[in-house]
């Protein structure tokens, strides 16, 4: 299932739905252009503490079917609600870390997990 | 290259006409009237596009043409302004490279990724380290640092008491992370083998990477060529 549509059960109920209108724009994690504004939404895959001269920061990875980005938070080890398996709206500018784009304290939505999970 | 100069004193001012001699855009921006502009002292600089307002104020980096920006040069007299317009840089228009003044190195430590700096330059610090380089013998002094803090250059001059005298490049005993880069030697450089050997009076050069063990790996090379 994507992560914007709606699951119908067998006899056709809907059984789960996907947050509409506030995902407007939003692209695909793999179409992302370096250094423009852009909305993703991603599921929470990997999370990591970068150590810096004594500030950690919190690196979390973040994909799509079409693709993987970074989400740095400085100065923090840990964010209530970011855990693995959230899907986190993210909206920023992103720079090019080698094949991965890296968002640097964008803004960020929890959404809510999705009833069912193909 | 495309350049943003935040600070148009001195330093910014000299920054952006070597740039601009380069064959560089470059962009000077200042809050003070008095220093942008044709009332510059020694008028604008050809190449050189200039700017009046705050580099700490989003709105007004987008209005200058931040977002195809390649590097910033926070170098305002202000380490406050210097970290705020690295920040802003990194976080809100991915800019591939900031580098930052450090005024005050009691807050050296702050100049990082933290705060969206890849290099900074700490004037006071360079100056001190080379006032170290020109007075002392027999000691280690830093002389530079790279790839954000990572990598250092350091130097030490052979006094005659070195327990490195007359040993081998190779077997100075140095720490793995540490290279013997050059030699200086009665003001040649010599690039140096595994099998040159050193002699009293020699400026080594080395350069380390500084991992976790960095006092561990600092105190290693001083016994090696310090003594």
């Amino acid at each position: 299932m994507g992560l914007f549509s709606r699951k119908k059960s067998t006899n056709g109920e809907v059984i789960a739905v996907s947050p509409s209108c506030h995902l407007d724009d939003v692209v695909p994690i793999g179409e992302i252009v370096a250094r423009r504004r852009v909305r993703v939404v991603g599921e929470v895959v990997r999370m990591k503490t970068r150590p810096a001269q004594g500030v950690a920061s919190l690196a979390v990875r973040i994909e799509d079917e079409t693709g993987a980005a970074t989400v740095v938070f400085t100065g923090r080890r840990s964010i209530g609600g970011v855990s693995l398996g959230r899907l986190l709206l993210v909206e920023g500018v992103a720079m090019n870390r080698g094949d991965t784009p890296e968002f640097t304290n964008p803004e960020y939505t929890l959404l809510p997990r999705e009833a069912t999970k193909a | 290259m495309k350049v943003l100069i935040a600070g148009a004193g001195s330093v910014g001012r000299h920054m952006a006409e070597q740039l601009a001699l380069s064959g560089h855009d470059v962009r000077i921006v200042d809050v003070e009237p008095s220093v942008v502009g044709d009332k510059a002292d020694g008028g604008p600089i050809d190449g050189v596009t200039w700017f009046l307002g705050d580099a700490c104020e989003v709105g007004f980096l987008n209005k200058i043409g931040i977002e195809t920006i390649d590097v910033v040069a926070a170098v305002t007299g202000d380490d406050e302004d210097n970290l705020v317009i690295s920040l802003l840089s990194k976080q809100e228009f991915a800019v591939p490279r900031v580098v930052a003044r450090v005024n005050n190195p009691k807050n050296e430590w702050m100049f990082n990724e933290m705060w969206g700096v890849d290099m900074s330059v700490s004037t006071p610090h360079l100056l001190t380290a080379l006032v170290e380089e020109a007075v002392n013998v027999g000691s280690m002094v830093r002389l530079l640092s790279l790839e954000g803090g990572k990598t250092h250059l350091v130097e030490v001059t052979l006094a005659p008491d070195s327990p490195a005298l007359k040993k081998e490049v190779g077997g100075l005993g140095l720490p793995r992370e540490a290279a013997v880069v050059a030699l200086v030697r009665a003001g040649h450089v010599i690039v140096p083998r595994n099998d040159t050997v050193v002699q009293g009076g020699d400026e080594v050069l080395v350069l380390v990477s500084l991992g976790s063990e960095a006092e561990a790996t600092d105190a290693a090379i001083r016994a090696a060529l310090v003594g």
